[in-house]
């Protein structure tokens, strides 16, 4: 029996095949073509695995990575806003390459009166130009921004050669360091500190109208550019945007203020008796077991007293941070300093806040609390904070990391009064830029070339911190749909997430909120969060402390989930397509064993009479004209010939747990949009009760366009709904709903605003 | 560095104003209904950038989006959208009706109608809201009448945008 129904089965096949070409009236040459399919695996995209960066994405190995260690001595002028450094670079070549040159960024000539980083962007004249801009466009002086290198001598004092191009630096060396060498060279070098309030810097001073300067010191000194395995030099300009690739190693770093400033920096205060008050060091030793909640190191009413007087004399700072891929301080007369301790399965690291009397209640009330939560939750995510301590700075117009150090903004108003905006601000981008500890500063991806690699990824995470520290306030509600509107944008101003960060239009959504929303919609949607927190997890530990790519992250997702996500990364990452899936066509059947029309139609086509069909079930629709009321109330196992198959077959036990559907109903799925997605549907039934059928990305594999399903069911439906909980960035959903729902957003808000 | 992510907006903007790339946008969305013979438009602001826009033009303590908001805002953004939006249907100056705002997150969002057009040929819009006070602003529209869809990106050098529908009707 089974043989006779699969050889009519193969029998139709051929005859519509045949009948698809007795039709076609003209024979039009079809083309033929490569791979189109979206899920094609990303072979041509990815670079080819190697002993270095590996198939299953881990580092190989052959893998290697250079250490730069660099000893500083550095002086804050604060009366003229300068900075001066002497700094001894200890270059660690452990690739298995000569280098015949090292190259050195300076970041700061991005601001010399001759950098081309403003030369990049067009633009006509503007409609109208306040004074204050038009002397400044047209009349001013140019900042005198930029380094002044004085020398670059070797370890015994000869002077090197070097050429600076822009933001970057050839060192020449004397010999070609081979590989496990070490080079030792010294660079003295000092700079004009910008006003970053006025020039919108990203390090610089932010100056009070109390006289005082806080100073976010920051790329302000010559540092070395990564050589690695997958690009050799770094050597992409630093046009102001696109952020940095940096080697690990240690840094000793001494750093001379005025005497009445309090500072903190990357690394652990060498002297903390030197630089703090007998009380202060008290309360620092003190804030080490303080678990529960801050306490101050530097009290406001300290800072009040120390910024309204001027110190002539200085102190100096020692530092020391051990595996690091930068260096940053922050410096003012204007700090409170408070602390909290928090435990990682025995080791204490501290969450310090540093912020002016401007910045009060507010940041004592939430700052080191957030960076508190923020390392937890990212630990959770990834591996346990390695560092020793994580310190948010209050400067106002910033959000930016370093290692262990960042700055942020949000201030009260003059009255110390704030609005939920300002702390959920405030709350977000402490916890972004603490974030950034994890992403990049130790997965040290290169945010020159990708910035979706620190920005997303980290983004992604923020997500899930925010919302622990205050659901109410950071509900997960509103992801992935915050991106619908980016994603529905107009495509001639959109790039894929796969392009260098100079190059998109909009770096917020295109580098931060696309691939967070991504990444989200793969967790919560896809992968579900126990596949997807494990391969995270494996990423993070594998690139901790290294240079991971982005082939890296999709191939450790992959490998560590044996999900094939490459038609996601294809998709999301590669192209600038948007997901739009709708329900095109519902049509209900019912089970019969009257042989329906296109049944007649098989067995005339076949040369048979329907009585020689095998005994059989059909499924006809409401709107055949042979449907008729009888078939409207009958069972399956009404009929006959299932309920002898079935007695037949089945122990009265097993007919017990069989599923018995009444209704049949055909789902055609229309997708107008260019990515492929999970079909998540809603039923809801007659009663009121609902189900979900969820169908994987996969079900459009042989169908771009459209596909077909028949789902059965013992009760009438009432209402179907595509995607009903928004969780795959659907960009339009009026076609989400069967019967369709023709109103527009407006609508809906006129009829409740007439309601109301 | 930290850029706020916002359900609207083509564009993320940076938190507090960040200093290299703060973005400032607003979006506009139009739709010409034709069986409703309307006009139907929503446009999204941030509420801090709108409010600093207000206050420059003498409107001050608005708090909005706060339990202490001005009992008369609607009468004020209503002024305000009069002033810096503007709308000529079919090349008429056409008023529009105030439906209402809703606040979402960080955004104020008004909702606009432009009743009793018949047929839609031509549709331009000004958009100055914000221009002045923020040199980066750029509002964009989007425009949908049936299957045709453009953006349009107003800034501080052009501020209006045309659409001509005849070939279409």
């Amino acid at each position: 029996m089974k043989k006779i129904t699969v050889a009519i089965l193969s029998l139709v096949f051929l005859t519509t095949a045949l009948f698809a070409q007795e039709n076609s009236q003209e024979k039009v040459r079809q083309k033929g073509h490569y791979n189109s399919s979206k899920f094609k695996q990303l072979d041509e995209e990815l670079p080819t695995p190697n002993k270095q960066h590996t198939a299953s994405g881990a580092p190989g190995y052959e893998y290697t990575q250079q250490q730069v260690d660099y000893k500083m001595n550095i002086i804050l002028d604060d009366d003229n806003q300068k900075i001066f450094g002497e700094e001894t670079i200890t270059y660690h070549n452990n690739s298995k390459d000569a280098l015949e040159y090292l190259w050195v960024q300076l970041d700061q000539n991005m601001r010399a009166p001759n950098s081309k980083s403003n030369d990049i962007n067009g633009g006509g004249p503007d409609v109208l130009y306040t004074p204050a801009k038009f002397a400044k466009t047209f009349m001013g002086k140019p900042f005198e921004g930029g380094f002044n290198i004085d020398y670059i001598k070797d370890a015994n004092g000869n002077s090197l050669n070097y050429m600076i191009n822009f933001t970057m630096m050839r060192v020449d060396l004397p010999k070609p360091l081979a590989s496990g060498e070490k080079f030792v060279f010294n660079i003295k070098w000092w700079y004009n500190i910008n006003d970053y309030m006025a020039d919108r810097g990203r390090s610089g001073y932010e100056p009070f109208p109390d006289g005082n300067n806080l100073y976010v010191i920051a790329q302000f000194f010559p540092r070395l550019a990564v050589y690695n395995n997958v690009k050799g030099w770094q050597n992409l300009q630093f046009w102001g945007s696109s952020e940095f690739a940096l080697e690990f190693g240690n840094y000793d770093v001494s750093i001379t203020t005025p005497k009445d400033h309090i500072l903190n920096a990357t690394g652990v205060i060498q002297n903390p008796k030197d630089v703090f008050t007998k009380d202060q060091y008290k309360r620092y030793e003190a804030a080490k077991t303080a678990f529960d909640k801050p306490v101050f190191i530097v009290t406001p009413e300290e800072a009040l007293a120390a910024e309204n007087g001027k110190a002539t004399s200085t102190k100096t700072w020692k530092f020391y941070a051990e595996n690091v891929r930068d260096f940053a301080f922050s410096s003012s007369r204007k700090f409170i300093w408070d602390a909290m301790a928090v435990d990682f399965n025995g080791k204490t690291v501290m969450a310090y806040s540093l912020y002016p009397n401007e910045g009060n209640p507010l940041w004592e009330e939430h700052s080191t609390k957030v960076v508190a939560n923020t390392l937890k939750v990212y630990s959770e995510s990834t591996f346990d904070y390695p560092y020793p301590h994580a310190t948010s700075i209050n400067a106002e117009r910033q959000g930016m990391e370093y290692p262990m150090i960042c700055w942020n903004g949000g201030r009260p108003d003059a009255n110390g009064k704030y609005n939920d905006r300002t702390k959920k601000g405030m709350i977000g981008v402490i916890t972004h830029e603490v974030g950034h500890n994890f992403f990049p500063m130790i997965v040290n991806s290169d945010e020159r070339e990708w910035t979706w690699m620190d920005e997303g990824i980290n983004s992604f995470v923020e997500i899930l911190a925010e919302y622990k520290y205050d659901p109410e306030l950071f509900p997960l509600s509103k992801y992935p749909k915050n991106i619908v509107r980016y994603m529905a944008g107009d495509q001639d101003r959109l790039t894929p997430i796969m392009t260098q960060g100079d190059n998109i239009f909009n770096f917020g959504s295109n580098a931060y909120a696309k691939p967070a929303a991504g990444l989200f919609i793969l967790r919560q949607t896809i992968m579900g969060p126990e596949l997807f927190d494990h391969a995270f997890k494996t990423y993070a530990k594998r690139w901790k402390f290294k240079h991971p790519t982005p082939a890296d992250f999709f191939r450790s997702m992959e490998d560590a989930s044996a999900m094939d996500l490459d038609w996601f990364w294809r998709g999301w990452f590669y192209t600038t397509g948007n997901n739009d899936i709708g329900i095109k066509e519902v049509k209900k059947y019912h089970v019969t064993d009257k042989p329906t029309e296109q049944a007649e139609n098989l067995a005339k086509r076949y040369g048979i009479t329907v009585d020689q069909l095998p005994p059989s079930l059909y499924l006809i629709s409401e709107d055949s004209k042979d449907y008729t009321d009888d078939i409207k109330g009958k069972k399956p196992e009404d009929y006959s010939v299932l309920n002898s198959y079935l007695q037949d077959n089945f122990t009265a036990e097993e007919k017990a747990t069989l599923k018995s559907p009444k209704y049949f109903y055909e789902l055609v799925f229309e997708k107008p949009g260019d990515l492929v997605m999970p079909i998540i549907v809603e039923f809801e039934y007659e009663d009121g009760t609902k189900e979900r059928k969820q169908y994987p990305a996969e079900i459009w594999r042989l169908n771009d366009d459209e596909v077909t399903k028949v789902f059965p069911s013992s009760k009438v439906i009432s209402k179907i709904t595509v995607d009903p909980d928004e969780e795959t960035a659907d960009v339009d959903t009026s076609n989400n709903s069967w019967p369709k729902n023709t109103e527009t957003q407006f609508d809906n808000f006129k009829k409740k605003q007439i309601k109301g | 560095m930290k850029y706020r992510s916002y359900l609207i907006l083509l564009i993320s903007i940076p938190l507090l104003a960040f200093t290299i790339h703060k973005y400032y946008i607003s979006l506009c969305e139009v739709e010409y209904i034709p069986e409703k013979q309307s006009v139907q438009i929503i446009i999204s602001h941030f509420i801090d950038d709108l409010e600093i826009s207000l206050n420059n033009e003498g409107q001050k303590n608005l708090f909005l989006a706060t339990n202490k908001e001005v009992k008369n805002s609607n009468q004020i953004f209503e002024a305000y959208l009069n002033k810096h939006l503007k709308f000529t249907i079919n090349n008429k100056e056409t008023t529009y009706q105030f439906i209402g705002k809703e606040y979402d997150d960080d955004l104020v969002r008004f909702y606009l109608e432009i009743p009793n057009i018949e047929k839609l040929t031509s549709i331009e819009v000004e958009n100055t809201c914000l221009i002045k006070d923020f040199d980066d602003q750029q509002n964009i529209i989007k425009i949908k009448v049936k299957k045709f869809n453009k953006t349009l990106y107003l800034t501080k050098n052009n501020v209006k945008g045309l659409l001509n529908f005849q070939q279409n009707n």
